[in-house]
């Protein structure tokens, strides 16, 4: 389990996350929903090495990860999907996807790759195109499947529904909420599209100016009408 | 017609060397975004080594292995010395740090070989083939140069598009951040961007040096062509770097047997500035707009 305490983060005099703790168990979506500037990107990007927390700390399984490089925390099986549908247009899919996790042995690269193209099947059907001649909701299939392919316990998808069709996003979280079920992978999922993250999720955890101000089951906080009105803006 | 063949064939060789150190200013370019200006410094510091182990032996290959390893390390020294202080804070104090190393280098070559011109033995014979009743000016050494440069561009291009290496150095080029996340020591690659320009540039000191002479500023106008070739290729190009370096070869041997060999470098800058008023981002570049 990824257990997030009393995290800070700063950018200069800006206090982007104030004393945030979490808790993230196998086998289940977390949603973490909020407005624009509630600090869910800077949360994601320090959970992934990219950014370094002022206090606080995270472990994964009883073991320090924060303040780690990002190449060293995602040999230890926590993997960001980040913002925008991060591929890289030069390369054709499948080399997108065999970035993913070069370090693991030749048999665990194999099987993932096929598992990502039995879940994805678009990106077998590409896979010897450029990445950049993909279709927004194909290429987010293609960094969720990169992120695969370095054999997380621990997915961090951070907005993946951005300017993407609502059928294409529901398809999308509700198979990362299947896979979470299935192989009892880890999953948090940063969200303003709150109703469909909330559907989807096991918890929720509401963050406002960098703090945590609601967290509970995902259903109650769905029905809470009060704090939708107040921090959701719908 | 006749002369313009002459001229056409002459220039490959040149071409060929002029390719090879525009591919060495690429990969630096490549993997950390800065034009390395010590390049041709330190091409001319392992041809000296070169030299000195084939003085010794006179065995070509294992000078050319020699001058290969020499590229490679110090390619390594020159990234730790200079670039990796520099690097997070500025990149031009990074580019005008290589200009230092530069002037280190050939200042460190002259106190160790001295400053007078040196002739490089060639394995095989410089004189022109006699073919079909004539002359031609390619001599066996040419086609040795054509032979070496052709290996080693083959293998660069399998080496960046067929291994794992080649595929984690790419992506570090292309995009750090999403390189790093998914688990590639962006930092090392840099480092082996850096090393295998040392060895290439290394490769076309040893060419070049026995149709030229050997001194410690020998390789400066090799600076001025290879960075043309480069950046009118788009200065990520590994295919621009080849062709153009290839062009310009064939180009500087037309202007020096029509007109006159001073002449060459002029055209060079002409055909750079070219570039940059029609075409700034090079001919074969990847990204969309860069800044020169």
């Amino acid at each position: 389990m990824l257990l997030i305490e009393n995290l800070s983060v700063s950018y200069g005099a800006v206090q982007a996350l104030k004393d945030v703790s979490i808790e993230v168990p196998h086998g289940s979506v977390t949603a973490v929903i909020g407005a624009n500037g509630a600090g869910k990107s800077t949360l994601m990007r320090t959970l992934a090495g990219l950014e370094k927390p002022q206090s606080g700390q995270v472990t994964f399984n009883g073991e320090v990860i924060s303040g780690r490089k990002p190449e060293d925390i995602v040999r230890m099986g926590i993997a960001l999907v980040p913002e925008g549908r991060s591929t890289i247009p030069e390369l054709t899919v499948e080399d997108n996807l065999k970035l993913g996790g070069m370090w693991r042995s030749h048999a665990q690269r194999n099987a993932s790759l096929s598992r990502v193209y039995t879940l994805f099947p678009v990106l077998s059907e590409r896979k010897s195109m450029r990445a950049d001649t993909l279709s927004g909701g194909e290429r987010q299939q293609l960094a969720i499947g990169r992120a695969l392919m370095t054999g997380p316990q621990v997915l961090l998808l951070d907005e993946p529904s951005l300017g993407l069709a609502p059928l294409i996003v529901t398809q999308i979280l509700e198979l990362v909420a299947r896979m979470a079920w299935d192989s009892g992978l880890a999953v948090l999922l940063v969200e303003q599209n709150a109703t469909v993250a909330l559907r989807i999720a096991r918890s929720g955890v509401v963050l406002n100016l960098g703090e945590v101000v609601k967290s509970g089951p995902a259903a109650e906080i769905a029905s809470d009408e009060e704090l939708r009105h107040a921090y959701l803006g719908y | 017609m006749t002369n313009f063949i002459d001229f056409l064939l002459g220039g490959f060789s040149n071409g060929a060397v002029i390719a090879l150190m525009a591919l060495a200013l690429v990969m630096v370019w490549r993997s950390t975004r800065m034009v390395n200006f010590a390049q041709v410094g330190q091409a001319m510091f392992t041809t000296y080594i070169a030299l000195t182990v084939q003085q010794s032996t006179g065995n070509w290959l294992l000078a050319l292995a020699v001058a290969m390893g020499a590229g490679l390390i110090l390619g390594i020294v020159v990234f730790f010395l200079v670039i990796r202080p520099v690097k997070n804070s500025d990149t031009t104090g990074a580019i005008i740090a290589t200009f230092g190393v530069l002037i280190a280098l050939q200042a460190g070559a002259g106190m160790v070989w001295g400053g007078d011109p040196e002739g490089f033995i060639p394995p095989v014979s410089n004189a022109g083939l006699e073919f079909a009743g004539r002359i031609w000016p390619v001599s066996l050494y040419d086609i040795l140069v054509w032979v070496v440069t052709a290996a080693l561009v083959i293998g660069l291009t399998l080496l960046f598009t067929k291994t794992s290496l080649g595929l984690s150095m790419r992506a570090s080029a292309f995009n750090p951040e999403v390189a790093r996340l998914s688990g590639v020591r962006v930092n090392r690659m840099l480092i082996t961007g850096w090393a295998i320009a040392g060895a290439t540039g290394a490769v076309g000191g040893v060419l070049i040096a026995p149709v030229s002479t050997i001194s410690p500023n020998s390789f400066d106008i090799l600076l001025v062509f290879a960075f043309t070739a480069a950046v009118i290729g788009g200065l990520d190009s590994l295919v621009g770097a080849v062709t153009f370096g290839i062009g310009t070869g064939l180009v500087i041997s037309l202007v020096s047997g029509y007109t006159d060999a001073s002449n060459a470098p002029v055209v060079a800058l002409v055909l750079l500035a070219l570039n940059l008023l029609l075409k700034p981002d090079g001919v074969f570049s990847h990204h969309g707009s860069r800044s020169v």
